[in-house]
Formats: C-alpha cells, sequence, structure tokens
C-alpha cells in the first residue's frame, strides 16, 4: 500500500463517522470549567466520558504541586533519564510506588501507553510466548507485536481458555507471559485475577495485570483489582497510568522482583522517550497522596456509580457490565447510537460513542466514566439526557425510514 | 515430499475450505489460492471466528503475528502445518 492509498483509506473511516454526525476529532472543549463540565459548542456540557475518575484535576493540592515543581524544577525534562540524567522527583516517586505496593522494583514511563509499550518490549524477545487476553488494549497487542514474541488470545475472561492455551504449548507454557486488564475500559466488566493467576502459576508462567483503569478505584487501599483479589505477593508484573484516576500524564510499572529494574537498560520506549515533566510528576505525586490518605473519593465515586448504574437500568437499558465507574449502555444499531450520542451532545452531556472494531461483539457502545467529582444533580441529569435522548433517536429513525 | 506430509496439506486445506465456504467470495470460486482479505472480506471478527474454529479441530493454538504472513488460504494451511506436526 502507498502514501497516497493510506491517506484514501484514512478518508474513508473519517468520512463514514462525518455520514454519521459523529466524528469524535470534532468535539473541541473551548472552556474546561471542572473535572466535570466543560464548554462544548458554546454550551456548558457534563463530562461523562473523561476517565476523570476521581476528579482531582482541579484539586487545589495537584495544581500546588504541579506550579510549584514548575517553578523549582523547569517546563520540561528535554530529554531521557538514561541519556541526559534523572530528576529528584521521578526518582521520588518510583519510590513511592515501591512503598505504596510494598514491592522492590517500581519505574517511570511517559505515558500509559508507553508503560505497556516499555515493559513488553523490553521483556520479550522473538520466541517468547504470550497469552494474553482478547480484551485487551492496543499498547499490549502493540507491544507484544513490536516485540516478536508469539502471541495467542484468550477468550475474554475465561480461565478455561487460558488453561487451554497453556496446555496447548506444552513445555513453553513455562515461562509464557500471561497478560490481562483489571478494570476492562469499554465494557467496564472485571476480570477475575485469582482464578487466572492460579491457572497461569499451575503452568509456571509469569502474571502481568494492567490496572490502567483500576488502580485507585478498587482494593481496601486503592491499589487496584490485584489487592481486592488478595493476589499481590503472586502477580508479577503490575502497570498502571497516570492519566486516569491520578489527573497527569505518565504511567508506571512495580513488581515483586528487583530485576525489573534491569529494564532502564533494555526498554527502547523507557530508554528513547523523554521523561515526564516536573509538573506532570508532581500532580501524580500529589494525586497518589490522595489516593492514600482520601478514602472518601474513591467512597464518592462508587455512589455515583451506583447512582447512575440504577438510573440507567430503571429505563430498561441493556447495561455491558454490573455496576462499576465505567457503564457502558449497549446498542445494537452504529445509526443509533450515532443519533443517541449527538442528541446527548445537543442537550449538554457528553459521552462516548463507541463503535465496532473498538466496541467487542459488534454491538456500539455509548460509554459513560463516572468521576468522584459528579454531584448527585449532575448524574439525574445524565439519566434524563438518555431518555430524552434515545427517544428522539428512535422517533428521527423512524421519520427517515418513513421517508 | 512424503505421502503422509501430502495427506496432512490435503485435510489441512479439506478442513479450512469447509470453515470457509459459508462465507461468499468475489470471484465465486473457493480454493488455496483464494486471497482470504480480497475475495473474501474477512472482517477480524470472522477472521478470529475461523481461527478459533482451527484451533479446537486440530488442539492447536495460532500465533496472531502469523497473521502478517498470510494472504491466501494456501498460506495459511502452511502455517498451521508445522504446528499440527510438532504438538506437544
Amino acid at each position: 500500500m502507498s502514501i497516497s492509498d493510506r491517506f484514501t483509506e484514512l478518508a474513508h473511516i473519517r468520512d463514514s463517522l462525518g455520514s454519521l454526525a459523529a466524528d469524535p476529532s470534532r468535539i473541541v472543549m473551548e472552556k474546561i470549567l471542572s473535572p466535570t463540565e466543560a464548554v462544548i459548542d458554546g454550551k456548558p456540557t457534563i463530562l461523562v466520558g473523561t476517565n476523570n475518575y476521581l476528579g482531582l484535576t482541579f484539586d487545589p493540592d495537584l495544581i500546588d504541586a504541579a506550579c510549584e515543581a514548575i517553578h523549582e524544577q523547569g517546563s520540561g525534562t528535554t530529554g531521557s533519564r538514561m541519556a541526559n540524567g534523572s530528576f529528584h522527583s521521578h526518582a521520588a516517586l518510583e519510590a513511592e510506588f515501591a512503598a505504596f505496593y510494598d514491592m522492590p522494583a517500581a519505574m517511570l514511563f511517559s505515558t500509559g501507553y508507553q508503560t505497556n509499550l516499555g515493559l513488553l518490549m523490553g521483556l520479550l524477545r522473538p520466541g517468547d510466548k504470550v497469552v494474553l487476553d482478547a480484551h485487551s488494549h492496543a499498547c499490549i497487542y502493540d507491544g507484544c507485536r513490536i516485540s516478536g514474541a508469539d502471541f495467542f488470545a484468550f477468550k475474554h475472561n475465561d480461565p478455561e481458555d487460558l488453561r487451554k492455551r497453556l496446555r496447548r504449548m506444552g513445555p513453553d507454557a513455562e515461562g509464557a507471559l500471561v497478560i490481562t486488564e483489571g478494570l476492562y475500559s469499554m465494557l467496564g466488566d472485571t476480570a477475575p485475577l485469582a482464578e487466572l493467576c492460579a491457572v497461569a502459576k499451575e503452568y509456571g508462567a509469569w502474571f502481568m495485570v494492567d490496572e490502567a483503569h483500576s488502580f485507585g478505584i478498587y482494593g481496601e487501599t486503592g491499589r487496584g483489582l490485584c489487592e481486592e483479589a488478595g493476589i499481590l505477593d503472586q502477580v508479577d508484573f503490575i502497570t498502571g497510568t497516570f492519566s486516569k484516576s491520578l489527573a497527569s500524564l505518565g504511567g508506571f510499572c512495580v513488581s515483586r522482583h528487583p530485576e525489573m529494574r534491569l529494564l532502564r537498560y533494555g526498554s527502547r520506549p523507557y530508554i528513547f522517550s523523554a521523561s515526564s515533566s516536573p509538573a506532570n510528576i508532581a500532580a501524580a505525586h500529589a494525586a497518589l497522596r490522595a489516593v492514600r490518605n482520601r478514602p472518601e473519593l474513591k467512597k464518592q465515586l462508587w455512589a455515583n456509580a451506583e447512582r447512575l448504574h440504577a438510573g440507567l437500568s430503571g429505563l430498561g437499558y441493556k447495561l455491558a457490565s454490573a455496576p462499576s465507574p465505567v457503564i457502558a449502555v449497549r446498542v445494537p444499531s452504529h445509526e443509533e447510537a450515532a443519533r443517541t450520542w449527538n442528541e446527548l451532545l445537543a442537550s449538554g452531556v457528553y459521552v462516548n460513542l463507541v463503535v465496532p472494531p473498538a466496541a467487542p461483539d459488534g454491538e456500539s457502545l455509548l460509554r459513560c466514566s463516572l468521576s468522584a467529582g459528579h454531584s448527585f444533580d449532575q448524574i439525574d441529569r445524565i439519566v434524563a439526557a438518555f431518555d430524552a435522548a434515545f427517544g428522539n433517536a428512535t422517533q428521527s429513525l423512524q421519520a427517515a425510514g418513513a421517508n | 515430499m512424503s505421502s503422509e506430509a501430502t495427506d496432512l496439506d490435503t485435510d489441512i486445506l479439506t478442513t479450512l475450505l469447509g470453515f470457509l465456504e459459508r462465507f461468499p467470495t468475489k470471484s465465486g470460486e473457493l480454493n488455496a489460492q483464494t486471497d482470504l482479505s480480497a475475495d473474501l472480506s474477512l472482517d477480524s471478527v470472522s477472521t478470529m471466528e475461523i481461527l478459533v474454529e482451527v484451533e479446537d479441530h486440530y488442539d492447536i493454538s495460532l500465533p496472531l503475528n502469523m497473521m502478517a504472513n498470510v494472504n491466501t488460504v494456501q498460506d495459511l494451511v502452511n502455517e498451521i502445518k508445522p504446528l499440527v506436526e510438532s504438538k506437544p
């Protein structure tokens, strides 16, 4: 395929979204009013598709820490830690992650995407074997692909299918890497981590969990679903991002294996990327302290999630999972999903429109992500907006059909 | 090529064609040279379904990275064959 052919292909994708008036690139937030509200098309809009789970983006502690870091350390690091040196703030945040997890090794990466890419490119070589959950995020697939390892998918959240895949590997199963996530970002369902970990360990495989969407909101102390499942002493690698609960930009990996620190010498995304800016590191550090010291944030988030789930269930919608901070309404028709998404936006509610292949199972999703910053009043307005939007979308579809 | 190897080639090809016959082809023909993407227009979900059927039939696991080498039905036969031969 030539570059011009590729441009044609991309234009086709854009046009197909444009024909549904559902091109996400047209959403521009002209003014950010709070963690849960912005001005879009000149109108104040409730944001319920941001992954701002703990609602910390405007928290005074985070803002003060970020501003102070800029004044003390400057606007950027201007280079990678291996080539240009580490700022003390990066080392301090790594130490705090290691202490929080009570693990000997922690490493920071510049984005959440690069965290998984960096870990997998550092760990894996051609011929290595990986078994990953079929619903894994693109960065996990990309890390496996770039590493040259042989990678296999097991059925989403299915320990028996994982067992089948490992059995078929024969002796190669020992030393293979099994990868799953905690909370899945599209459907809002959670992995049966204890069962998956037990199968991996039965075959002598390594076990890695991406807690991008579950860190800070699951587990007694906020360490994620691994903590909730009671497997912190068995999981080999945990990754996470700063760009969701931690309200910043960057990512982390922790491990009970001190050797993980050696990846600094062999992970190309780590070696060749500039490190996160001092402001990003300071905000993430302040947010990590909030996770540790302000459990009321998690409590409020869960109360909000329960309320939205109950409200949308009460309207009779087909929801993709039990209550969680991600609540996705399943919509069989892409056109109905797009029309409803537009109706929601027109009424001042922004959710995520997800169509296949990003949405699994062939259906489209109207995906909501809750925040501790939402008020009950906002959630009730979101539920009312869904009710009106689906009604209007159905009417306009019927009218289009009648014509 | 031994007769055993030939038999295995034929068996895999016949099995694959059986799994694929429910998908219409643009040319109207389905054979070893049929292009999975251009002739059959298999999307990623359909491709995954076919691969799972093949895996369960032979009790093997096909690495996803293998698909980069696969265009035609025969390419897929060539990837499956060594996995069947080296089953633990």
